[in-house]
């Protein structure tokens, strides 16, 4: 894993004791709210309903088990004992005091974490694959660039004050598990015909108001090229995207004006003229490589004979092994997903015990490596198959074992108006209801998989328009409604799910859903997944099942 | 009938304003019958920049026997997040968190004088 | 006379403004004058004929490429900060050093903060009228705010790749 040097600790302290003068600043009324909103969000300072929330940067969401640790002290300390993992792989807490937030940012400076541009109109954290540096299918170890990303985004001089936030992928596999396509810029690494490193550039994907999947505006960009180009990207849409109107600010909304290929072809006049002076040097990110070099792996067969001993003794192993273990690259490990979508839970929430259990097991099964996943979920990507039963033991014991990786109840959702003052409606009990409502473990995996994203707002935190299944809560005449949607995706088939019908009450949503996978059921041909048959079969056939009784 | 409410500008607490103070309790919050009233205090409240964010008037309905914010917004604002009910202004529990905690006002408005959206 | 805060030699100073600000509507007063680029391009010879030095106002949503051939005779090119949020001016700062050369004063006006001190001065701005009363030594210090920086920018600092490789 990368390790903060002596400058990017500088880097951290001073940031802190910058934002620790604004604070005293505004309380001693020399800046007004409005002068310091904008430094507080790029502080990840939020107020919402009830409390400031503070979301922490988790670049490229990797943690080690010191910092995951300082977490869950944070959270004791300054919070109720719990965060928020979300859909960017950040952690919020949900119950800050503004005089507390810089001496919070000193707490996480202390083991190499921020809360550095997690919010503002500026580049925001950026996404890796969860999976990086333990499959086998990817190219090239995406975090190597996501770091360099990461700095070179860090107190940008010009792109600070962009028209809107500003949010970028990294993947390496043909498998996506960023969601590339729906960021303002996707990178997804591609090896040239001569076997060179670069990079498919995607831009103008987004969710929100108006979702697009971006498009691709160059097939091939050598990689060591890749942060002139990232700035030739910026500095078009710095200067053409909108400011009249923030809900028109978004890249996607300049790309579509423009049309991708007008897009691209400013971008390359302006890569062209502006030359490889911010490039950076081979020296810098083979440094940087040399972090992300492979932790030592013992020489182990593939198949571990304890392993399979005790899966053939639990039913819950097995089960836990056919949805929560991915295939690792090295003969004898695996990828093990932690769950945090116990039935009935919040999505995404952990409390300060379950984040030291995590910490306690990377560290003494997993290589001190944690990531989190923008499906809000965690992941031990370097683990033993000797020691999976021990690690799920240990899991189930926390109720972070539930055996439901891309199944129904795997749900994402944002945390809506049981916190947040943007929503319109609750997203938290829309998902512990249909978590409930398919909870026998045998009928989630006969149903297989399927993704269920919810937002309480149209800003899309919940990724709705990319779930199988989305939905988005509204204000309806002063009630909670939900608008559906289907065939949505954020995987490399990446697409804007398509309006099912009406909003419905909330009381009406886990039904509908049922409704829907019952469907599926009946219809599906072979192998077929929810968004297969649904692709196949077109809207229709759910939509007479959810609004049978309307007619 | 309305009520001036606001965040807390140290803190982020919910509070409420009752005669030229605020409390954190919905229950102690003062009601205005008369709109001029509550606007008034809106405006001083403004002025106060350094103590609270914000401020603005919500409409009240009555939830049997009870004022009770119009909107579910304004309720879960006076409660605590619905997902915790240990956390929060609810967890104290008493006569005006269960009439909140019950309270079914649906109606056109969001109950929000005047729409706010903030970060 | 009026004052802003200048960068010079690496330091801030409050030091006299020549400049008068002429809006589009008003005369133009004898002396150096800052206009707009529609009158710069109206005028600006005529302008200049008269021995006087003259700077152009850029709004935010003017490019700098507009005035790339006029920046030999152009004393100071002042880009406006309409809110301090809207960036696009640090881009026009760093076209006019790195792209066109400019050797000239670029003044942030408008809604200028010592919050973006350390931007502006990383993108080749060197005068400043900030309306937040700040003085040179609060700019000093927001300046200095950082030991490090992580990218090329238009000053002189080296940035951590670069620093690493020392």
């Amino acid at each position: 894993m990368y390790q903060y040097d002596a400058i990017d600790k500088d880097f951290l302290a001073d940031r802190s004791a910058e934002f620790r003068g604004q604070v005293a600043r505004r309380l001693a009324g020399e800046l007004s709210e409005d002068q310091f909103k904008p430094l507080r969000l790029m502080n990840g300072l939020y107020l919402q309903l009830h409390a400031y929330m503070l979301r922490i940067a988790i670049p490229y969401g990797s943690l080690n088990p010191t910092q995951m640790r300082k977490l869950a002290e944070i959270s004791r300390t300054y919070d109720k004992g719990y965060g928020h993992f979300t859909t960017r792989t950040n952690l919020q807490f949900h119950w800050i005091k503004l005089k507390d937030a810089p001496d919070i940012l000193d707490a996480l400076a202390s083991v190499d974490m921020h809360a550095i541009q997690t919010s503002g109109n500026c580049i925001r954290n950026v996404t890796a694959d969860p999976y990086a540096g333990a499959t086998a299918e990817e190219l090239d170890d995406p975090r190597v660039w996501a770091e360099a990303i990461r700095q070179w985004s860090t107190v940008h001089p010009e792109f600070s004050w962009l028209p809107r936030k500003f949010k970028i992928a990294v993947t390496a596999s043909v498998k996506d598990r960023t969601a590339a396509r729906v960021h303002d810029i996707g990178l997804a690494i591609r090896r040239g015909r001569d076997g060179a490193l670069g990079f498919e550039v995607m831009v103008g994907g987004g969710l929100g108001r108006t979702p697009y999947v971006g498009s691709t505006i160059r097939e091939f960009l050598p990689a060591k090229r890749l942060v002139s180009y990232l700035e030739a990207i910026l500095r078009v849409y710095n200067r053409l995207g909108r400011r009249d109107n923030s809900n028109k600010a978004r890249i996607k909304i300049l790309v579509a004006t423009l049309g991708a290929e007008e897009f691209a072809r400013q971008v390359e006049a302006e890569w062209e003229k502006a030359g490889d002076a911010s490039d950076l040097p081979d020296t810098e990110l083979a440094r940087i490589r040399a972090a992300f070099a492979p932790t030592r792996f013992e020489t182990l067969t593939a198949r571990s004979e304890a392993f399979e001993a005790a899966k053939a003794t639990s039913p819950a192993l097995a089960r836990f092994a056919r949805n929560n273990l991915k295939p690792h690259k090295q003969p004898g490990y695996g990828i093990v997903e932690v769950s945090l979508k116990a039935i009935g839970a919040t999505p995404g929430d952990a409390n300060a015990e379950q984040m030291e259990v995590v910490a306690d097991l990377a560290e003494r099964y997993g290589q001190g490596d944690i990531r989190v996943t923008h499906e809000q979920n965690l992941v031990l990507p370097h683990v033993k198959l000797d020691d999976v039963a021990a690690v799920h033991a240990a899991l189930a014991a926390a109720e972070l074992a539930t055996p439901n990786m891309g199944l129904v109840s795997d749900i994402i959702a944002c945390p809506g108006l049981d916190y947040c003052a943007l929503a319109n409606a609750r997203a938290i009990p829309i998902a512990q209801h249909i978590a409930e409502r398919f909870a026998d473990p045998d009928r989630a995996e006969a149903v297989g998989e399927l993704k269920i994203k919810i937002s309480g707002c149209i800003n899309a935190c919940g990724h709705h328009h990319i779930g199988h299944i989305g939905i988005l809560g509204v204000d309806k005449k002063g009630e909670e409604f939900y608008q559906l949607t289907l065939g949505g995706s954020g995987a490399e088939d990446a697409a804007v799910g398509q309006m099912l019908g009406p909003a419905l009450p909330a009381n009406r949503v886990a039904e509908a859903v049922d409704q829907l996978v019952e469907v599926y059921l009946r219809e599906r041909q072979g192998e077929e997944r929810f968004l297969d048959t649904f692709r196949r079969t077109g809207v229709s056939p759910f939509k007479e099942a959810v609004y049978a009784d309307a007619h | 009938m309305r009520a001036l409410t606001a965040n807390r500008l140290i803190d982020g607490e919910v509070v409420f304003w009752t005669d030229g103070r605020w409390v954190e309790r919905f229950a102690e919050a003062q009601l205005f019958a008369d709109d001029e009233a509550g606007e008034a205090a809106e405006a001083h409240a403004k002025t106060e920049v350094t103590t609270v964010v914000e401020p603005y008037l919500i409409d009240l309905i009555d939830a049997e026997g009870i004022w009770a914010p119009l909107s579910y917004r304004e309720r879960i604002r006076a409660l605590g997040p619905p997902n915790h009910h240990d956390h929060g202004k609810q967890a104290e529990g008493g006569a005006v968190v269960e009439a909140l905690l019950n309270a079914h006002g649906a109606a056109r408005s969001t109950g929000r004088v005047n729409l706010i959206k903030r970060k | 006379m009026p004052t802003r805060i200048r960068l010079q030699d690496g330091g801030f100073s409050l030091v006299e403004d020549p400049f008068t600000a002429v809006a589009d509507d008003l005369q133009v007063p004898p002396g150096d004058v800052i206009i707009s680029l529609t009158r710069f391009q109206a005028e600006g010879e005529r302008l200049l004929s008269e021995g006087r030095a003259v700077g152009v106002r850029l709004e935010s949503d003017e490019g700098a490429e507009a005035l790339a051939y006029d920046l030999p005779r152009i004393a100071v090119v002042a880009l406006a900060f309409p809110k301090y949020r809207d960036g696009r001016a640090y881009t026009s700062a760093r076209l006019l050093r790195e792209r066109y050369g400019f050797k000239g004063e670029v003044r942030a006006v408008g809604d200028v903060l010592r919050e973006q001190a350390g931007f502006m001065l990383r993108c080749g701005f060197d005068a400043f009228e900030p309306a937040d009363g700040s003085s040179p030594e609060d700019w000093e210090r927001a300046t200095q705010r950082f030991r490090h920086v992580y990218q090329r920018g238009t000053d002189a600092r080296a940035p951590a790749f670069e620093e690493r490789g020392q």
